[in-house]
């Protein structure tokens, strides 16, 4: 008995200290699986030596790993690119981010990264509407989900999920035109949320809906392999999320984790993520085929919107239950 | 002189009765089933150092917490109810009647509990919803926009009843096989029909392990987040575990406490459950004596026939549905595509076996974590089993109840506990971010799993052959190897196959606790479907099942030389 529980302690041991190379970073990421793994092999050729440990998982879900892990005192990732500019704002203000005044911000909007350096967004990627070609008729407004030809056939993904569906939530909020009011007749319309991005897509593909909200690069890549739906930009326009990267304050290796954002914007990053089928967020790399050439997009508040968070996650999940 | 008098109140086993293997045992019982549970309730009252009830007073103040409550222990109980009436009347008739392919009934009634939830709930939508292949075939498909039947509380009791069906059938079955046949037979020369022996012979001396899987049932029940949030969120109709995801977006420190108090309420009602089987076994002796024996074959006579054909329409209706829509969106390039000639691809089954270098990685993680929960478990539980129903344990009763929670409690309730417990290295070991992790977390889910046959083998098994081998002067050990396994083993393995299926295909625990190269099959087909990719995550699923049914067929070689009773499936 006791030569047993020896040799499972050896093993353990064994497997606990083989885990822990030298210049490793580890990174949290929101990114699609896929792209995600994509990434991590482009950023390891072009920095030989450096070893990444990954892990992916909708916004949400992986904050709340994050979460446990503050709370129990030792955060692991070194670097996290996830969805949305309020959730990187939030982080900030808890003082969880590492400043990087040096990075390579040369040819991005200033709207597009933390003034002090905290956070820099990557792509810009618009929340749209997705229709299925069997649908009633084309809608070019968000409102137009409100007719009643749309009736229990609208179908969206959650803020209490998915990071872009909270800014798509928040942007539609602050538009004095839409407001609470829109979401108030999409849910007397029938509309339903479903979880993430990829349940909305998939329920208006297969046509258990026939409208749905959804972030634009699903769409726009699986019409290239012949799926029976379409994309459009409605005409308040989109809003968008950024999928924006930063370094924890507690990084273990902040030098890896910088040579990783500045791979993150460079040109071959940007190059990478248009490759990809993203709109690049750094001027001048051409976007994708199948995009829009330029996308309107409405204004948002971000610290509003860090402000109001949590009242309006809880708003939405009373109007459409989750 | 202590001891003799710990050993006679029955905290501890008198020497020679298991003494040296009880402590250990028992610590790293408690270690499992308790720390990840303790680590997290301590949670919800020490939120940031200072000890407050306020998180869980403001949780209890909350209305839509008790509409929350009330609808999990409807949805429960119903489903519960009819997940019985479904497992125990198909355990019945295969393990008592005359009725045709018995194995390839049992085979196919267990395999529900292999596609993962959320695709069992999605063909359903599919199956009813104005997409429907079948029903627009049919031309009876409802227009697009008329509300789905699936969005509601029955809905979701239907599901979760069809989802539990297969562990009733398999506990009922495994009691079945371990009846002697005396009893029965003295029944009927005493002139006794089927129907008068069923009620006063069968049905009672199957209460164990009826209520073994009835509460295991009700726990999975009240504990499970895939189909109230896939039917249930549209419907707005709210269970526990929906509330805690709702609560869990939030941002904010105190987020991971409320969830932690909306945890507590999760296994209140488990530790309820588990309370009320426990009073149920407590009226009765249900020990039998003797070797398991024959298995009964009543004559349906003229019932025969219907009998097979409902059977067999219960299995297409939880089995061949789910699993076609499953199979036909693997062969097509894009969801929404309609499958026919032009459109029939296997570019997808190419791309996740040979592109899609996760996949492969994840086929042998859940497959070491799946055996190694098995096998580990089912080792600890029979020890423990019999510590517990024939020693008639004070310690381990009074631990009973409480190895439920990590079940009961929602999965990513769990996986938070865990990450609170072993981010920081413990006895200087550091497993976070490894599969270590991940098997820690399987160990403390589904001990119970692993428990409740053999709990229920034991109670059902009277001592006597044990306690002959022990005036024959045989030691511990050698009662262990000789006797009291031999007799447990069909329960055991039952419990590990429980394991081992439910392991395999485990998402809400592993999504939370991965990293790249510790990927679990789960994970990937989440991953995939939530990435969009849902033609990949069928083919990864389809992969899986087959997987599944090779393995199954490799058992049953083995079985034929393994002891009676000791593979599910085999009459």
């Amino acid at each position: 008995m006791r030569k047993i529980f020896s040799f499972i302690v050896l093993v353990l041991l064994a497997v606990s200290s083989a885990a822990y190379a030298d210049n490793k970073i580890v990174v949290y990421t929101s990114q699609l699986e896929q792209d995600a793994h994509q990434t991590v092999e482009a950023f390891k050729k072009a920095n030989p030596g450096i070893e990444v440990e990954w892990t992916r998982s909708g916004t949400t879900s992986l904050m709340n790993k994050l979460r446990a892990e503050f709370a129990a005192g030792n955060p692991r990732p070194d670097v996290i690119l996830i969805a949305d500019m309020v959730t990187m704002e939030s982080l900030k203000k808890q003082g969880r981010l590492l400043p990087y005044k040096e990075a390579p911000v040369k040819g991005y909007d200033e709207n597009l990264y933390d003034k002090d350096g905290c956070y820099f967004s990557t792509k810009v990627i618009s929340t749209g509407i997705v229709y299925n070609n069997k649908a009633p008729f084309v809608p070019e407004s968000i409102k137009d989900l409100e007719r009643p030809e749309a009736k229990n056939l609208v179908i969206m993904p959650s803020p209490l999920y998915s990071g872009a569906a909270a800014i798509h939530m928040h942007t539609l909020v602050q538009n004095p035109d839409l407001g609470w009011d829109v979401y108030k007749k999409l849910a007397s319309n029938g509309a339903v949320t479903s979880k993430g991005n990829g349940g909305s897509y998939k329920a208006v593909a297969s046509g258990e809906k026939l409208y749905g909200f959804v972030i634009d690069y699903l769409p726009i890549r699986n019409m290239a392999k012949g799926a029976p739906v379409n994309f459009i930009i409605p005409k308040e326009g989109a809003s968008a999320v950024t999928e924006p990267v930063a370094i924890l304050s507690t990084s273990k290796n902040p030098e890896g984790a910088k040579k990783f954002v500045d791979f993150m914007l460079s040109e071959q990053g940007q190059n990478l993520a248009s490759s990809q089928g993203f709109m690049p967020a750094m001027n001048g790399i051409s976007a994708p085929a199948g995009f829009p050439d330029k996308i309107k997009l409405m204004p948002l508040d971000t610290s509003e919107a860090l402000r109001k968070d949590r009242k309006y996650k809880r708003e939405f999940s009373e109007i459409f239950g989750g | 002189m202590l001891r003799n008098k710990i050993s006679r109140v029955g905290v501890l086993p008198a020497r020679g009765n298991g003494a040296g293997l009880f402590l250990p045992l028992f610590i790293a019982v408690c270690f499992l089933a308790l720390m990840p549970t303790a680590r997290l309730l301590l949670e919800s009252v020490i939120p940031d150092g200072h000890f407050t009830f306020g998180i869980l007073q403001d949780v209890l103040n909350d209305s839509s917490t008790w509409k929350a409550l009330g609808h999990t222990v409807f949805v429960g109980c119903c489903a519960t109810v009819l997940a019985t009436i479904l497992g125990s009347s198909m355990g019945l008739l295969v393990g008592l009647t005359d009725i045709r392919f018995r194995k390839a009934l049992t085979f196919c009634f267990m395999m529900p509990m292999m596609i993962p939830p959320q695709i069992t709930a999605l063909s359903w939508i599919q199956l009813f919803g104005p997409a429907s292949v079948l029903l627009n075939t049919l031309g009876i498909a409802p227009a697009p926009g008329t509300p789905h039947p699936m969005y509601s509380p029955a809905g979701i009791i239907l599901l979760l009843g069809i989802q539990q069906a297969p562990l009733i059938f398999l506990s009922l079955k495994a009691g079945l096989s371990a009846m002697p046949r005396e009893m029965v037979e003295a029944a009927r020369v005493s002139g006794a029909g089927n129907s008068r022996v069923l009620r006063d012979i069968v049905v009672p001396l199957m209460t164990p392990s009826l209520t073994a899987g009835m509460a295991l049932a009700f726990v999975s029940c009240i504990g499970n987040f895939g189909i109230p949030a896939m039917l249930g969120i549209p419907a707005r109709y709210t269970v526990l575990t929906t509330l805690i995801y709702q609560r869990l977006a939030d941002f904010g420190p105190e987020v991971i406490s409320e969830a932690a108090s909306l945890s507590v309420l999760i296994s209140l009602l488990a530790v309820f459950g588990i309370m009320l089987q426990t009073y149920m076994l407590k009226r009765k002796d249900y020990r039998l004596v003797g070797t398991p024996s024959e298995i009964l074959k009543y004559r349906l006579g003229g019932y025969r026939l219907p009998a097979e054909i409902c059977s067999w329409i219960v299995i297409v209706l939880v089995l061949v549905i789910p699993l076609c829509a499953l199979f036909f969106s693997s062969l097509i390039p894009t969801f929404g595509v309609p499958l026919n000639a032009k459109t029939l691809t296997f570019s997808n089954y190419i791309t996740v076996l040979f592109k899609h270098d996760a996949t492969v990685r994840a086929f042998i993680n859940s497959f070491s974590l799946a055996g190694g929960a098995a096998l580990i478990l089912c080792a600890v539980a029979v020890p423990l089993g019999y510590f517990l129903v024939w020693q008639k344990n004070s310690l381990l009763r009074f631990l009973s109840p409480l190895i439920e929670l990590p079940y009961a409690l929602p999965g990513v309730v769990l996986a938070i506990g865990c990450i609170l417990l072993f981010l920081k290295p413990v006895f200087g070991v550091s497993i976070y971010g490894t599969i270590w992790i991940i098997l820690m977390a399987y160990l403390a889910r589904f001990l119970t799993m692993g428990m409740r046959p053999v709990v229920g083998g034991f109670s059902q098994t009277d001592r006597v052959l044990e306690e002959a081998a022990r005036m024959c002067g045989a030691g511990f050990m050698r009662r262990m190897r000789d006797i009291v396994v031999p007799l447990i083993l069909p329960a055991a393995a039952t419990g590990g196959l429980f394991i081992f299926l439910a392991a395999f295909n485990e998402l809400t625990v592993s999504v939370l606790l991965w990293s790249s190269g510790s990927e679990t099959l789960g994970v990937v087909i989440f991953n995939l479907d939530d990435s969009g990719n849902s033609v990949l995550a069928s083919s990864v699923s389809i992969l899986v099942i087959v997987a599944i049914l090779i393995l199954m067929v490799i058992l049953s070689m083995l079985g034929k030389k393994a002891p009676k009773g000791s593979i599910p499936w085999q009459c």
